[in-house]
């Protein structure tokens, strides 16, 4: 316990020192280690006031306002919320509201809520507090008065998201709620018409519905949280009744992570590709000295542990996660596992990139990131090698490392418990995400083989569909503006609630953009909006996935822009490119169509415009082009 | 255990551990609030693997009187 306190005091004047300098991964590298040495709740108060303290950051922190909206006093969860969001690179803004006000901070077209103009709004309400009908004053009551208790909270809920919704663009968490410790039946509750625990999840089932009508609002598994933990460790009943604080001390970090898990999604800091080293992480054992059958890999321990760690990284694929190796051995003996070890469940198909050599890893992982066209800040990097993994976090400090700890039955929850891969929606797209890079790798290889672009164009046979934003398309659109980095001219991240807010109204042009080749169909790969600025249509966002850049589908939708823009009877197009560290691939795109260049803005953001009077920009001849009419407002 | 206490106040009350002496208390601390009261026996509890009683808490509102309560605690 002493040692928490004296081993600690490097980290903090190393944390001290970086946070004074602006220096951000070194900051968070101290932090880190700050928290591994000590979980003591103390850490958590220095770290959020020194982060409180500093201004400047390098590189700088991307903000986020959250609002807590609670039936309890919530406040003791900020300091881990700060921190965390630290960790993951955001600068938290925090706004709560007095314990139990949620309703009234809500209904209050006036309350400091809206004038705090939150990103992210936190419902995190007790069950007991909202239902008591479920709670302490279960027994006794007839099936149809419990029932109308749940739908009018439902209800209640429904109107309370409305209401938040028409006034605010956040993204909405709304916790749900976790059966009682004690049944007021006692044993009887599991096998009666319908316990208390099942009443709770009855309710759970319909708030999910609630939720999965309201556009960016978000259920938290609360319930399955307190379940991970265990409620008798969950709770301090203690604090519940005397502070109003029912979760245990140590437990807060635990909801902060998990709000943490939706904010990173919210910013688009999700992480897309893993990388793995291969001996003592995929197997057990060194692949150069037991040989191909030798490694351990298979059904009794420790072989079924690296096994059901394969599984979980085979499952992420389906989530839209690319797997990548980064291994030192020899290609030979790794394709012989490939060939002839059946207890491998991952097999060679299955992963995007492999870097197997001799040089170090800190080479591998960029060499990884250009060939899936990611930047590093989106890749994991997992190895049990102690020294590989202070390396690679020491060169490339955006990679979030993962060094496995010593047994690997512990390796999927290392791999899964920060939700790295978690997202706020999962499009068809993403599970067939492993496969669209295997076919952009061979229209690579066309490229190769072809003479000019154009030819290379034409060879691909691409079908172009452009369509208006509907329900359907929402999340993916929402999601495109979150993961675009590269093609991409503004970079403002929009959540669905946001979108939908456009939608609604008549004067923007929202669009998707759909791409089929011989190769098969990439799904929804563009975005555009667009909306009149007096006798001109403004480009508010133009972006594409990186697996289409270089296939001129831009000049499809500039076309589409300049039709667009005749049809309303306006004059001109006008563009803007905001330059950031990743979108180098889309700077000439105004240039490359004609577009002259108008005054520079601030902070090197360059405007552009094209008059309609020459014609505009030209559909491209060497694809075919569909666009879906259609009214873009949703069903309310 | 007199060091590891005053830093846990200065991490949660916002002072200088050398400043942590016997005058300290709820009343001439400023920033000791009622929801820094529980942070700082929150805190505690986790330092020194113990668990206090609503009592106890209540009457945890200085450094000597923190102490005593803990030295007790350990004690038994």
């Amino acid at each position: 316990m002493t040692a928490s306190l004296e081993t600690g005091s490097d980290a903090r004047a190393a944390f001290l020192g970086a946070t004074q300098a602006g220096d951000t991964y070194h900051a968070m590298h101290a932090a880190r280690e700050l928290l591994r040495q000590g979980r003591g709740d103390h850490h958590l108060s220095f770290l959020r006031r020194e982060l409180d303290k500093a201004t400047t950051w390098s590189p700088p922190l991307v903000p986020l306002k959250v609002a807590l909206l609670s039936s309890f006093s919530i406040e003791f969860a900020e300091p881990a919320l700060v921190v965390h969001g630290f960790l993951n690179g955001l600068a938290m803004k925090i706004h709560r509201g007095g314990f139990g006000q949620f309703r009234q901070q809500i209904l209050d077209r006036a309350s400091q809520l809206y004038a705090f103009e939150p990103d992210v709004v936190i419902l995190a309400v007790e069950g007991a507090d909202w239902v008591p009908a479920l709670y302490h004053r279960f027994c006794g009551q007839a099936d149809a008065d419990v029932e109308a208790g749940v739908k009018q909270v439902c209800e209640e809920a429904h109107a309370l998201l409305q209401t938040l919704r028409g006034r605010s663009a956040a993204t909405v968490l709304l916790h749900n709620f976790a059966p009682p410790v004690r049944r007021q039946l006692g044993i009887l509750d599991g096998q009666a018409g319908r316990g208390q625990a099942q009443w709770v999840y009855h309710l759970n089932e319909s708030l999910a519905a609630v939720c999965r009508e309201a556009p960016g609002v978000y259920l938290v598994d609360y319930a399955g949280l307190v379940v991970r933990f265990g409620a008798e460790t969950w709770y301090d009943e203690r604090m519940r009744l005397y502070a109003r604080a029912p979760v245990a001390a140590d437990k807060w970090g635990h909801l902060a992570v998990e709000y943490m898990k939706y904010c990173r999604a919210v910013r688009g800091l999700t992480k897309k590709c893993v990388v793995v080293d291969l001996d003592n992480t995929l197997w057990g054992g060194v692949l150069g000295e037991d040989g191909p059958h030798g490694i351990r890999l298979g059904s009794e321990y420790p072989g079924s542990a690296y096994r059901a760690f394969q599984q979980e990284l085979l499952n992420l694929t389906r989530r839209g996660v690319l797997l990548a190796i980064a291994s030192k051995n020899n290609v030979a003996d790794v394709d012989e596992v490939f060939a002839q070890n059946t207890n491998m469940v991952l097999k060679r198909e299955h992963f995007s990139s492999l870097q197997i050599h001799w040089q170090p890893k800190t080479e591998s992982l960029p060499q990884i990131a250009r060939q899936l066209n990611i930047g590093l800040e989106h890749v994991v990097f997992i190895d049990d090698n102690p020294v590989e993994c202070e390396e690679v976090s020491r060169a490339l400090p955006m990679v979030k490392v993962i060094c496995l700890p010593q047994q690997p039955e512990r390796f999927v929850d290392a791999l899964l418990e920060d939700g790295l891969f978690d997202a706020l929606a999962l499009s068809a797209e993403d599970s067939r995400r492993g496969e669209l890079y295997r076919q952009r790798d061979q229209a690579e290889g066309l490229r190769a083989e072809s003479g000019s672009l154009e030819e290379f164009n034409r060879s691909l046979g691409m079908e172009v569909t452009i369509a208006p934003v509907t329900k359907a398309s929402l999340a993916r659109a929402a999601q495109l503006t979150q993961k675009t980095n590269q093609f991409n001219v503004t970079t403002v991240r929009y959540t669905e609630a946001e979108l939908v807010e456009r939608m609604r109204s008549a004067e923007w042009l929202l669009a998707t953009v759909g791409v089929r080749d011989r190769f098969g169909d990439n799904g929804i790969v563009g975005l555009l909006m667009a909306r009149p600025d007096r006798a001109a249509l403004d480009i508010d966002t133009l972006l594409l996935s990186c697996r289409v850049i270089g296939r001129s589908v831009e000049t499809a939708m500039l076309a589409f822009v300049c039709a667009q823009a005749g049809r309303r009877g306006l004059s001109e197009v006008r563009g803007r490119i905001v330059p950031t560290a990743k979108n180098v691939p889309v700077r000439e795109l105004f240039a490359q169509h004609g577009f002259t260049q108008a005054a520079n803005g601030d902070s090197g953001e360059t405007s552009w415009s094209l008059s309609l009077a020459g014609g505009g920009v030209t559909w491209p001849d060497w694809m075919r082009v569909t666009v879906v009419d259609g009214n873009a407002a949703p069903e309310a | 255990m007199e060091r590891r206490i005053k830093q846990i106040m200065a991490d949660v009350l916002d002072l200088n551990p050398k400043s942590v002496d016997d005058s300290t208390c709820q009343d001439r601390v400023a920033s000791w609030d009622s929801l820094n009261h529980i942070q700082l026996v929150l805190a505690l509890e986790q330092e020194f693997a113990v668990s206090f009683e609503v009592g106890e808490i209540e009457a945890m509102l200085s450094y000597p009187d923190i102490k005593h309560v803990l030295e007790r605690k350990l004690g038994e």
